[in-house]
């Protein structure tokens, strides 16, 4: 194929249409499962690949998921060789086999052109449940994978359009929740969405046409992206960061530690000298580490970029095996994706000197908690993650303050709270407060994000509670002279008054009714001096109560009256200048 | 045309857009007129009544004299879509559950833009100083948990008075399942601050979901003032004219109220400009056999697609402005940056958009010659041959082929290796996928496909891309009726009174009694409406509607159901209905494995029906266009990939019955069609361009 035969609109137009086509299985699957993990917070991801499992487009409610998808396509697609047929569903969620976490379970569906195999419909999301040790997940003494999870190896569970019931019968028979069927249905309703949207669009211009033409898109991606890195200085970053707790060890605390090679449009992130891997949980797999390393570099370049197998291609990532980042069979791994927010501190640290207009200060990190119960007004088990309690704030760049209450950067504003009278129906809780913490944005010439501060009252019977996360330990780094945020921190206040706090990985059992549940949510890093802030915008965030009159004067040295909330700009005016540029 | 008589009376539609004002007349002798003048945004009262004046001096009367004659006058505006847009709404306070003052700002957390860490959020429509914090809680079950402070009713009334707030918004947690709090401290507002515009949520949106129901309710009390203020001016300059007649108010779920009612709910007005054209749309489709039609509406910046379904108007039950959620009733439209005026630009990766940067009306397109330098899709139609210079909006403006070319030539062709006639034919394709897509999400989003709905055109810029989309969807017909330019206006004539009303009642469904009471209480509300504006008992009609989900589902279906099953406890009819819904919709259903049903909100629609004037017919032909030919241009066919020689026609001179075989051109002042070579036109009774495919869709 010549460059001559290529029609540059058309490539235009086959890109918008894969864009629509993955948009619109989202949708699909956002309106029809029962998990509010999935249909209000939209913990899922939708794509479409190429008979060789090279990625097409995707929807990315949270990327942290995503770049696991096009690897474990390729390896279904090799695996499967030769019995590959219309009408073929697969699951998979097999960290060994390339999958991310246990939790997230994918359905795979092959696109036929005629009878040719010309790509693949995928969807995965976080199921409520995936049998193991521990309800809804997240056993923070699991050591090896089988504590954790039902293992789910690429299987065929529709094998030309007709279900293999023993299949399907034998992984639901090892899930506890019936919404878990439900919700994987609802992922091959996506992928059929996406896979009738294809054929019609391959229909119109021909396979041949369309192959010739997703491969100039890829090319044309894979320009802008080296285009992108050619922005940033040849040279060798190294970052690192700490992972704190490994649910096991009490004041335990790991490295990781990223080497960025940038030569000639392309980038290497090497993670050779991370760690070695724990024996808990607290491990990552090859693809969630990987995916937390490009959705990282994706918010440092061009938001545009399309995202296709050119985008990826010019990223190198080395992650060797028996590393925190990457743990070798058989080991637990389901805190994996929560690595993320460490790992791209380690990024954001190393480029920061190379191209500090294209960072952020340090992100809050996750700290979650998920509870189950029983509802008794309802006659119901319930599992709720607390998505509202644990989005803190992002960090700020050069020139704008970071978003409050956005959460962990996997999702970037991606996932969403639950809504509060929801919540009310569906747990057996009394919401308190949900609010905007005060003083948690790290100043700075701009701000961080803000975090939030949660609280509900326990209510029914049987709560369990699991925790994983961290920031509890190291708050999000300010950046170029901006301070830091503030500390995530998990509390019970049992009804006779004991205080319980909750490590950042942990499994409480027996929690009673009337206790008091409280979260802090950290707020982001600041970029730049506090004193470089204009006192009127300061003084504004102390009149809205998102900044105390004290943290005003200390942090800002911005000095407002504490009884009328005026602004003293004189004495603002001495302050600043005693204190020099702070 | 009969000349107006002595009796003669008038019903006037207006629809305020951002550039023109459009004035839609229909006579009591069945005779329409269409007039266009300049919007006022400062007072869009003042365009109102320069288009009135407009009329009158067509008619040769009196402004008082053709007042006076006015039967009706409908009215869309876009007084509280744009008080929101420019954050010029009115001083608001909110008074809201101690712990959840934020809700409104937080927005459920979300950042549209994941990767674009510049990405700012909106600002909330109240700043945080005047979202006060009461204690008092209700619980899930509408139990209270906590009686309400007063005391903290009254420091909010101090905080509020004294920051000069204008409107109050009052948002309880839990308000849906009791409301006495919200009611007591409402009390309070009405004696402490008589003058402030006060928003209930328990009034404005009785239903479950928090952030739905404040920022609702706060949008509700925004507006409100705005719009209060607006209507008495119009209504004082109408006054002054002499009018007598009645004055209506677009309503954004495509119906129609009295001023004094929207005064109230303000937040339905929201999507009042664009809510009428579904309703004009179908209208056209009817003549065709059906009562589903698609509508796409093409103007300088914006392309609306919406559409009808067996004579309903797709409605979404919540939607958003400026990323603020509004949890009404409202037309289901989707909107894609896609105009006359969209830039066409080489991105980064090399390839070529369009839009969503538009060139607007200033500067405007490159060919307006104006100081637009960036190439817009008006200057590639004008490139590919598609306009004519001397004949755009009606010779109002005169197009520079030149500076098209050189646009083009400059920002697209260069770039991308190409010569300028394949660059400009780029640009047209792009913009139909684009364009396309906006009519895709309105259909497929439901289940629907849109080669099953003949799709009709409005706006200027329509016509010209009308059958190229049709290709793109494979869709067989497609309507560009006579008034496409203001389709809107001319549809607020065919619209009926409508109030929408909803009632959460959330458990699950095993007995209609409690239904048919919230029933009952509702169609009581809606009656009561509909007697305030003037409609007798035999004119109004109420439909009954459920939200219901399977147990443990967290999306709902509406669905539609009789009222006599809720009378008569027909849980089963209901059921069929909503596994039949949730088929269509979802692909499957549970009916076997005996999934509970959980009931949500109870609706009622609430509609007065109103006379209806009939479409006006045009004259007949005896079939040859010939006679409107005025000759042949070249311009760019799409499908052959070249240019051709095309016929062009006048459109004013069609006949009912005129056929034309495509390629050609169909020219009217306010629009032109463009009929590719896929397609051949027909001229139907009312003067509608009947757009059909030669050969059936592959």
């Amino acid at each position: 194929m010549t460059d001559a035969t290529i029609d540059k609109v058309l490539v235009s137009i086959i890109g918008r249409a894969l864009k629509a086509i993955t948009d619109e299985m989202s949708m699909s699957m956002e309106k029809t499962t029962r998990s509010p993990i999935l249909c209000e917070a939209r913990d899922f991801v939708t794509g479409l690949y190429d008979a060789q499992g090279r990625m097409l487009e995707q929807t990315e409610n949270l990327p942290i998921l995503s770049f696991s998808l096009s690897p474990v396509c390729a390896h279904i697609a090799e695996r499967f060789a030769g019995d590959i047929h219309p009408g073929d569903v697969f699951f998979h969620n097999d960290v060994f086999t390339l999958g991310n976490q246990n939790n997230d379970v994918a359905a795979f569906k092959p696109i036929f052109a005629g009878d040719r195999l010309v790509a693949w419909a995928a969807t995965k999301g976080h199921m409520a449940d995936i049998g193991g040790a521990v309800r809804g997940g997240y056993n923070p003494n699991a050591t090896e994978v089988w504590q954790e999870a039902l293992r789910i190896p690429a299987v065929k569970v529709y094998d030309r359009g007709k279900l293999r019931k023993d299949v399907w019968d034998l992984i639901f028979s090892n899930i506890r929740l019936p919404i878990v069927q439900e919700d994987m249905r609802a992922e091959i309703g996506s992928c059929t969405v996406g896979e009738r949207r294809l054929q019609s669009l391959i229909g119109k211009y021909g396979i041949e046409r369309f192959e010739a033409h997703k491969e100039a898109l890829f090319e044309a991606t894979r320009t802008m992206m080296e285009s992108e890195i050619r922005a940033i200085p040849d040279g060798v970053y190294h970052g690192e960061s700490k992972v704190y707790y490994d649910g096991r060890t009490p004041g335990s605390v790991y490295t990781i530690r990223v080497k960025i090679t940038v030569e000639d449009g392309h980038i290497t992130f090497d993670y050779s000298d991370t760690d070695p891997q724990t024996d808990g949980f607290v491990n990552g797999t090859y693809t969630s580490s990987a995916s937390a390393t490009i959705l990282t570099f994706l918010q440092m370049v061009d938001p545009n970029i399309p995202h296709n197998h050119g985008m990826v291609a010019p990223i190198d990532i080395v992650i060797p095996e028996g590393t925190l980042l990457n743990a070798a069979y058989p080991a637990a791994t389901t805190f994996g994706n929560h690595l993320c927010p460490p790992n791209a501190d380690a990024i954001i640290r190393a480029l920061t000197p190379a191209v500090p207009e294209r960072v952020t200060a340090g992100w809050n990190q996750l700290l979650c908690s998920l509870s189950t119960g029983q509802h008794p007004a309802k006659n119901d088990t319930y599992v709720d993650i607390l998505f509202m309690g644990l989005k803190g704030g992002s960090g700020a760049t050069s020139d704008c303050d970071g978003y409050d209450h956005i959460g962990m950067i996997d999702a970037s504003g991606g996932v969403l709270d639950q809504d509060y009278e929801m919540f009310e129906q569906m747990t057996p809780h009394l919401l308190l407060e949900h609010e905007y913490l005060q003083d948690s944005a790290g100043p700075g010439r701009h701000r961080g994000g803000l975090g939030v501060r949660t609280r509900y009252r326990v209510g029914g019977e049987g709560t369990q509670m699991v925790t994983f996360g961290d920031g509890d330990v190291e708050p999000a780094f300010g950046l170029l002279g901006g301070g830091d945020g503030t500390l995530n921190r998990l509390e019970l206040r049992y009804p006779d008054g004991e205080v319980h706090c909750l490590e950042s990985k942990d499994l409480v059992t027996g929690v009673p009714a009337g206790t008091e549940y409280l979260q802090l949510a950290g707020g982001g890093g600041g970029y730049g001096p506090p004193g470089e802030r204009p006192a009127e915008v300061v003084h504004r965030e102390v009149m809205d109560g998102l900044v105390s009159v004290q943290a005003a004067r200390e942090r800002y040295g911005v000095v407002v009256d504490p009884e009328t909330l005026e602004l003293d700009e004189e004495a603002t005016s001495r302050l600043r200048a005693s204190s020099g540029s702070r | 045309m009969t000349e107006p008589s002595a009796n003669t009376t008038y019903t006037i539609g207006i629809d305020i857009g951002g550039t023109f004002t459009d004035l839609f007349l229909w006579s009591s002798e069945g005779q329409t007129g269409t007039y266009k003048v300049s919007s006022t945004p400062q007072d869009p009262s003042v365009g109102v009544m320069n288009a009135l004046s407009a009329v009158a001096e067509d008619k040769g009367l009196e402004l008082r004299d053709l007042v006076a004659t006015i039967r009706t006058i409908v009215h869309g505006t876009t007084v509280t879509t744009n008080a929101v847009l420019t954050r010029n709404g009115a001083a608001t306070g909110l008074l809201t559950t101690q712990g959840v003052r934020d809700a409104l700002e937080m927005r459920r957390g979300i950042r549209e833009r994941q990767y674009d860490n510049r990405y700012q959020n909106v600002e909330p429509l109240v700043p945080r100083r005047l979202r006060r914090p009461v204690k008092g809680r209700i619980d899930w079950r509408g139990e209270e948990v906590e009686p309400l402070s007063r005391d903290d009713v009254a420091e909010a009334v101090d905080v509020m008075k004294s920051a000069g707030v204008e409107a109050v918004a009052v948002c309880f947690m839990n308000a849906f399942a009791d409301s006495s709090h919200e009611r007591a401290a409402a009390e309070v507002l009405r004696s402490q601050m008589p003058d402030a515009y006060l928003s209930i949520s328990s009034e404005v949106l009785p239903t479950i979901r928090f952030y739905n129901r404040v920022s609702t309710t706060v949008l509700n009390a925004y507006t409100g003032p705005v719009l209060r203020r607006y209507l008495r001016s119009l209504i004082a300059r109408l006054d002054d004219a002499g009018f007598g007649g009645v004055l209506l108010i677009m309503q954004s779920n495509g119906g129609v109220a009295l001023p004094e009612i929207v005064e109230g709910l303000p937040a339905t007005t929201l999507l009042s400009g664009p809510a009428a054209g579904p309703r004009a749309a179908v209208a056209f489709a009817e003549p065709l056999g059906t009562r589903s039609c698609l509508l796409a509406d093409m103007g300088g910046t914006s392309f609306d697609a919406s559409l009808v379904a067996g004579g309903d108007v797709a409605l979404q039950s919540e939607g958003e402005i400026d990323r603020l959620r509004i949890a009404m009733p409202m037309l289901d439209i989707a909107t894609i940056g896609a105009g006359g005026g969209s830039i066409g630009w080489i991105d980064a990766s090399g390839l070529l958009r369009m839009g969503p940067q538009s060139a607007g009306a200033d500067p405007g397109p490159a060919c307006y010659g104006r100081g637009g330098e960036q190439p817009t899709c008006t200057d590639a139609n004008l490139v590919l041959g598609y306009l004519e210079p001397s004949f755009f909006a009606g010779g109002r403006v005169e197009l520079s082929p030149e500076r098209a070319r050189h646009a083009i030539e400059a920002h697209v062709a260069k770039p991308l290796g190409l010569d300028l006639e394949d660059a400009a034919a780029g640009m047209y394709r792009v913009i139909n996928v684009n364009m396309a897509h906006g009519l895709r999400q309105i259909t497929i989003k439901r289940g629907l496909d849109p080669r099953e709905f003949p799709l009709v055109i409005a706006g200027g810029a329509g016509g010209l891309h009308a059958c190229t989309i049709a290709s793109e969807l494979e869709i067989p017909t497609v309507l560009v009726p006579r008034t496409a330019s203001i389709l809107c206006a001319s549809g607020m004539l065919l619209t009926d009174l409508q109030h929408d009303l909803v009632r959460s009642s959330v458990g699950q469904l095993d007995e209609l009694q409690t239904v048919a009471v919230r029933v009952d209480e509702l169609v009581a509300a809606g009656s009561a409406q509909l007697r305030r504006e003037g409609v007798s008992e035999q004119d109004e009609e109420h439909r009954v509607a459920l939200d219901l989900r399977y147990l443990k589902q967290y999306h709902e279906v509406t669905v539609p159901v009789e009222r006599e099953w809720i009378d008569h406890g027909n849980l089963d009819a209901i059921a069929q209905a909503f596994h039949a819904a949730h088929d269509a919709l979802y692909g499957y259903e549970l009916s076997e494995e005996g999934t509970p049903l959980e009931l949500i909100n109870v609706r009622v629609r609430s509609i007065g029906h109103v006379e209806q004037p009939e479409l006006p017919r045009i004259e007949h032909g005896d079939g040859d266009a010939s006679h409107a030919c005025k000759g042949k241009r070249r311009a760019f066919l799409p499908h052959q990939g070249a240019f051709g020689q095309v016929g062009v026609y006048d459109g004013h001179a069609l006949r009912a019955g005129d056929r034309i075989d495509g390629p050609a051109l169909v020219e009217r002042t306010d629009t032109t069609v463009f009929v590719t070579s896929e397609f051949a036109v027909h001229v139907d009774d009312h003067g509608t361009c009947v757009l059909e495919r030669k050969e059936p869709s592959r």
